[in-house]
């Protein structure tokens, strides 16, 4: 390591240090997708990662063969979208820990689906692979940290990834495993409402009560939040995780497709002009759409018949949460939020007026948001001494409980309670000499096993053969700050005992994510090459900065042949950073460390005539410095020291 | 109460401090058989009206012991914290609501388990129930019925208080506990109406 350079600027090793986390905040998005960081003025802010613009269209196109560079995310897949439909996917977040044999496998869509053993949905893209939502989730992830370490020049590792509040508990574990796959710590999933309100929070230093409305491409979300002292507490969360602009588009689609014959493209390609069409009636009354060949005109009007019925399905999940915030009505409340694309369609902003009585705020672009406060999230959970003190308690979205006699369920753990939580719930046997006991784990607010989503089924075995009702078993869920649940089964008398962290029963199998993990070792080699370039870069420009600064002021201590050879391998430094190769980057860095190890000696032996001479000298308070520095600086005066075996010194 | 050492700096305490005064470490939480206090979990005697500034100890508290705080730290710091926060959480939720918090006060005083109830109160639920369901098909007087089970709540919880106070037979309590304990099912159910609609 040039130690030269380090020794000089702790102040810039220090600013290295400060951003080194490289923790952001991901907004995985139906339709886009936005990364966002917290940079040293306290703000976050998104990163454009596609074509320039902050959005990342969430879809992924498989070209044929495989292999690298097979597989294209963003806008430029989006545009493959019309000629591919059936390898491109479009909309991947509907499919997140559903089954295939869920309505929404099943809806106006192009592609083909395969059997997964375990019922988990399988696309078939590009001449027969395999792929599941989760692994083309984590194409996405890994599209937005390559780009977002290009943007930032520092390797991306940890991530806060938000999620719908009222994602259930397959979702949120999907949404996790697509992180871990992309090489991502998922330090925390964050609901969006609650991303948003936190970015509105701190920008409006507010107190009091506020309701998210978040409308995005597939999901619609509601939450209603309190801001007290630097403390948001969720109060009350709801929603429908299948309703979104989407289906504003599909309902709007339905019109252009009257009457013709669907084929995959002709679907896809309703389905995009109608999503023009939709974005075009939020500024105009009239548009005009080209469609298979022909034109036709649609009015705001007519979008909004079709749409009404939609926009109004968000109005009792709505009225729920303000009941069970307490806040019935919206009387105390101190102001509504937008959030997502969908609420830029002016009938959604009539509506929501109407719900709640007030006019929304729509200061912060409804599209970032949820990014901005996810990135502040990640500042909170991983810097030293965030920039923002703020604490966030979020809430269950769904109650959890057990199935019981006669197809019911017992509640442990109802909705809107604050997490972590635990619930203990002691059953009997019912039967003489029972020594299983089934444990279904299900998660919903009705009251029939049927109508719930089943999230695990276990048996607790090893139960001592008594008489019925005797042999007392105690469950415990416990829901951690992340909402996902582990359930532990206890036989009082025995201590036998069984703990589950729930894999949902639809989702995916171990053997499913052992797969998916070996598959992303391939990728492996190719993100090692990846890092290694960018952390040798960001090491050449730190330097070369550096060098720079120590030539202008203090070049009098060399020679004009010393200084060009300097500059020399400083230009060669450059050359090679400007390349893809990291090992001649590495070579490089040495090689400018070993030209200037002269250099090096001279700048410290003025240093401490300086310090000598009573001028304090910022860089040799080694309390100020970095630990980095404070090692080279360490290192430096030992070799200062005289060592008769060398020759040289002395 | 009892005291304890802190694991991390050694220094004695009272077991209901979660921070260690000395050095600030979030302490593991009582062991699992140990009846737990959760009015002295936020620093309250037992009583049974809303502790004042109940919510303000929660937010101070929850600041300290969330997760959140604990990113960073060690594993066991970690699991300290997530427990500690559970309890918490749910001590703050007996607190804030007047047939739970009456329910723990007792608890705390020996009364637990289901009692017999009179068959007479028994009907009364059958009754309430009819009319609930009645009210629920024709959408109407479901507000009227509500406001009448809430005056038999607090009047119910007002009997408790009166008995508790004057030193009565908790064996009594624990029937009127459980009549609470009813009428607050009611009521959720109730105000689960217009969800469903």
């Amino acid at each position: 390591m040039p130690a030269i350079f380090q020794i000089s600027e702790p102040g810039e090793t220090r600013s290295k240090e400060a951003c080194a986390t490289g923790a952001v905040g991901i907004d995985l998005g139906t339709t886009n997708s936005l990364v966002a960081i917290v940079l040293g003025d306290g703000k976050p802010q998104a990163l454009a990662v596609d074509e320039g613009s902050t959005l990342l269209p969430s879809v992924v196109h498989y070209r044929p063969g495989g292999g690298p560079g097979s597989v294209i995310v963003g806008a430029a897949a989006r545009r493959l979208a019309a000629d591919f439909p059936r390898d491109t996917i479009v909309s991947v977040k509907r499919f997140m820990g559903r089954s295939s044999a869920d309505p929404e496998t099943r809806r106006l869509s192009p592609y083909r689906f395969a059997d997964g053993q375990s019922g988990v949905v399988r696309f078939v893209v590009g001449e027969g692979r395999l792929v599941n939502p989760v692994e083309v989730s984590a194409e996405i992830l890994r599209a937005l940290r390559s780009r977002a370490e290009e943007r930032l020049g520092i390797p991306v590792k940890q991530a806060v990834i938000t999620v719908p509040a009222y994602f259930d508990d397959a979702q949120r574990q999907a949404t996790k495993e697509a992180g871990r796959l992309a090489g991502l710590e998922v330090l925390r999933l964050l609901n969006e409402p609650t991303a948003a309100a936190l970015a509105y929070g701190l920008d409006k230093r507010s107190q009091g009560t506020f309701a998210v409305y978040d409308l995005g491409g597939g999901t619609f979300d509601i939450s209603i939040l309190k801001l007290v002292e630097g403390v948001f507490e969720v109060k009350a969360v709801g929603g429908d995780s299948a309703l979104g602009g989407d289906d504003f588009d599909r309902a709007l689609a339905e019109i252009l497709l009257e009457g013709k014959e669907r084929t995959p493209r002709l679907v896809r390609e309703a389905i995009d002009a109608a999503k023009a069409a939709k974005e075009e009636l939020t500024k105009n009354d009239r548009t005009v759409v080209l469609f298979h060949g022909g034109r036709r005109e649609i009015t705001r009007a007519q979008l909004e018949q079709v749409i009404l019925p939609l926009v109004e399905k968000t109005a009792a999940p709505s009225k729920r949460a303000l009941r069970d915030a307490g806040v019935p009505e919206g009387k105390g409340l101190d102001g509504v939020i937008l959030v997502g694309g969908s609420t830029r369609v002016p009938l959604v902003r009539t509506v929501v007026r109407k719900l709640f009585g007030m006019e929304p705020l729509a200061d912060i672009d409804p599209d970032e948001v949820v990014a901005l406060g996810a990135a502040v999230q990640a500042d909170l959970l991983t810097a030293e001494s965030p920039q923002h003190d703020v604490l966030l308690l979020d809430v269950t979205p769904l109650s959890l409980g057990l199935e019981t006699m006669g197809g019911l369920v017992e509640k442990l753990i109802v909705r809107n309670t604050t997490i972590p939580a635990r619930a203990t719930q002691e059953f009997t046997t019912f039967a003489d000499a029972q020594t299983g006991m089934d444990i279904h784990v299900l998660q919903g607010e009705r009251e029939l096993v049927q109508d719930c989503r089943s999230l695990a089924k276990f048996t607790l075995g090893g139960i001592p053969p008594l008489p019925s009702g005797l042999a007392r078993v105690a469950v415990t869920f416990q829901v951690d700050a992340d909402g996902i649940l582990s359930v532990t089964a206890r036989e009082q008398l025995t201590g036998v005992s069984q703990a589950i962290t729930v894999k949902p029963s639809h989702g995916l199998s171990d053997e499913e994510i052992e797969r998916m993990l070996l598959s992303s070792i391939e990728h492996a080699e190719e993100d090692v090459q990846a890092r290694l370039l960018i952390d040798n870069r960001v090491e050449a420009q730190r330097i070369l900065k550096a060098a720079e600064k120590q030539l202008e002021s203090n070049g009098d201590l060399l020679s004009a042949e010393e200084r060009a050879q300097i500059e020399a391998s400083m230009q060669e430094l450059r050359d090679a950073a400007a390349g893809s190769d990291h090992h001649a980057i590495h070579e490089r860095i040495e090689r400018l460390d070993h030209v200037s190890a002269d250099f090096a000696k001279r700048l410290m032996d003025r240093g401490i005539e300086r310090a000598l001479k009573g001028h304090a000298v910022a860089e040799f308070d080694r309390g100020e410095m970095s630990p980095h520095a404070k090692k080279a600086y360490e290192a430096l005066q030992e070799k200062e020291k005289p060592e008769p075996s060398n020759a040289e010194r002395g | 109460m009892s005291a304890r050492k802190c694991w991390s700096c050694g220094h004695e305490h009272a077991a209901a401090e979660v921070i260690c005064p000395a050095c600030g470490k979030v302490q593991p939480p009582p062991p699992a058989e140990t009846a737990l206090d959760k009015f002295a979990l936020l620093g309250f005697a037992p009583s049974f009206d809303e502790p004042e500034a109940v919510d303000d100890k929660f937010r101070t508290l929850s600041r300290k012991l969330h997760p959140d705080r604990f990113v960073r730290a060690p594993a066991q710091e970690r699991r300290y914290s997530l427990e500690q926060t559970t309890l918490l959480n749910d001590a703050y939720k007996t607190l804030k609501d007047p047939v739970r918090r009456a329910e723990h006060l007792l608890s705390l005083r020996g009364v637990r388990g289901d009692p017999k109830m009179s068959p007479q109160f028994l009907e009364e639920t059958m009754e309430d129930r009819e009319k609930l369901l009645e009210a629920k098909m024709s959408g109407n007087g479901v507000e009227e019925l509500a406001r009448g089970v809430r005056e038999k709540r607090d009047s119910t919880l007002a009997e408790v208080r009166a008995l508790v106070a004057r030193g009565g037979d908790l064996a009594q309590a624990a029937e009127l506990l459980a009549r609470m304990r009813y009428y607050a099912r009611y009521l959720d159910e109730v105000e689960g109406r217009t969800a469903e609609i």
